[in-house]
């Protein structure tokens, strides 16, 4: 038997509809974007018919896994903030912005659920968000829209 | 047959002097070639280090640098440019044997006036401003080229400004290294530089080029470990080749280049810092990263 099911068209829709409500603090108007999004960019998708074990999941994207293994032993990256696992320089949303676009960045932010976290992950990755945002959702849209601020920034510089 | 290393960004402070010597002394020691760094910066920086301050002034004033040169020899067909050239430079102990060593040709600060009045000489022969542009550059494209013979490496310190004779450089070398701090700004100057090493006119242009096609690959230095640094080197490398060698922060580069005339190892000069210059020398050389001089 195989170990994996392909999923398309209606199938496919409602296996998204049912990842993204697992989000508690995503919208229902932004969890209808992102599955718009993603099946506006997604033709087919293969699902696992035994999920891995926690832990199992290969994590960093692939731009990050080419660059860690050069980083230099004295040069390792910053350590998330003691107390907490949380890493604001991951994902990289410039990154996941260019490779996979904006419903990925809204799927990775959604995994937020703290303003704190969110806020922290904004500063850190040089996302200028307004202070006055009280929502999750806005700041979550904030900080993509910087993201894409940054990349038009530098389109504009390079020509 | 001779290869043209550069190493060049437009942005200035990023150690393109400094990695410039590390790989002269890498080139000359581990790989026994002739080695000929062109300092092509006013700041003389390279210049400094394998010479100190008082050599450096010596060539100076024995008209022995590349301001001298390029004004000499640029209306002459040919003649001995060995004699600007200082052997044996630097405080890493060679071999000896010719092979093995550094020579360098020295910066001059005059290389910037030197540049306008060659421009200026060769407008009045009624040509349009492009035109005459393209005659120094392409002059001085064929005088940097007659070391060609006597070097089987020859590194291009390049200039952060874009002098004719950077022009000339970036033209005319098979590859080139690009090292770079990882910081907001450092992006816009590698876009721009890349834009100029392709010859094209943006950023969709340059991504039609793939990366092995490219002629230069990008160098992050001066790391700390900051969590940023690594995002910047993500994003960057979206758009560009990079090396995989990282160079850090290491107070044993920064000792490295304090002047001092007695000879040592390689070992006894980089320290620490050896292992990743063993890794840039391999990757920069022996990893394809540099193609031959194409004719």
């Amino acid at each position: 038997m195989r170990n994996t099911k392909a999923l398309s068209g209606a199938a496919q829709d409602a296996y998204f509809r049912r990842v993204l409500k697992a989000q508690a603090t995503l919208s229902e108007e932004a969890r209808e974007q992102v599955v718009r999004s993603l099946k506006r960019d997604i033709a087919q998708l293969r699902l696992r018919r035994e999920p891995l074990p926690d832990g199992a999941i290969p994590n960093p994207p692939v731009a990050e896994t080419r660059l860690a293994a050069a980083v230099a032993p004295s040069a390792q990256p910053d350590a998330p903030p003691a107390g907490t696992n949380f890493d604001p320089f991951s994902p990289n949303i410039v990154v996941l912005l260019r490779t996979a676009g904006r419903a990925a960045v809204l799927a990775a932010l959604a995994a937020i659920d703290s303003q704190e976290q969110l806020r922290l992950l904004a500063r850190e990755q040089r996302l200028s968000v307004a202070p006055n945002l009280t929502s999750l959702d806005e700041l979550r849209g904030a900080i993509l829209s910087a993201a894409e601020r940054r990349i038009a920034n530098r389109m504009a510089a390079a020509s | 047959m001779t290869r043209f290393l550069a190493l060049s960004n437009r942005k200035g402070g990023v150690g393109k002097s400094t990695v410039s010597v590390m790989l002269a002394h890498a080139a000359a020691a581990w790989a026994r070639q002739r080695v000929l760094l062109m300092d092509l910066d006013t700041q003389c920086n390279a210049s400094l280090m394998l010479l100190g301050g008082e050599g450096w002034e010596k060539a100076s004033r024995a008209g022995h640098t590349i301001a001298d040169y390029f004004y000499d020899r640029f209306d002459k067909v040919a003649g001995d440019e060995s004699t600007y050239i200082v052997n044996n430079v630097g405080d890493v102990a060679h071999p000896r044997t010719a092979r093995g060593r550094v020579s360098l040709l020295p910066g001059s600060q005059r290389l910037e006036d030197i540049q306008g009045e060659l421009y200026l000489k060769q407008s009045k022969k009624d040509l349009h401003a492009d035109a005459v542009s393209l005659l120094v550059r392409g002059r001085m494209k064929r005088l940097m080229r007659h070391f060609g013979m006597d070097y089987d490496l020859v590194i291009l310190d390049c200039p952060p400004g874009l002098s004719f004779a950077a022009h000339a450089a970036l033209d005319m070398a098979d590859h080139i290294v690009v090292p770079f701090r990882p910081d907001f700004v450092s992006q816009f100057a590698l876009d721009r530089v890349a834009l100029l090493i392709e010859r094209v006119e943006n950023a969709e242009q340059l991504a039609s080029i793939a990366f092995p096609d490219r002629r230069y690959a990008c160098l992050p230095n001066c790391l700390t470990g900051a969590g940023h640094e690594r995002l910047l080197i993500d994003q960057i490398a979206l758009d560009h080749p990079l090396l995989t060698t990282r160079l850090p922060v290491l107070e044993s580069i920064a000792r490295a280049f304090d002047w001092d005339e007695s000879k040592k190892t390689m070992e006894q000069k980089y320290t620490e810092a050896l292992p990743h210059l063993r890794k840039l020398h391999t990757e920069v050389f022996s990893g394809g990263q540099m193609r031959a001089q194409s004719a």
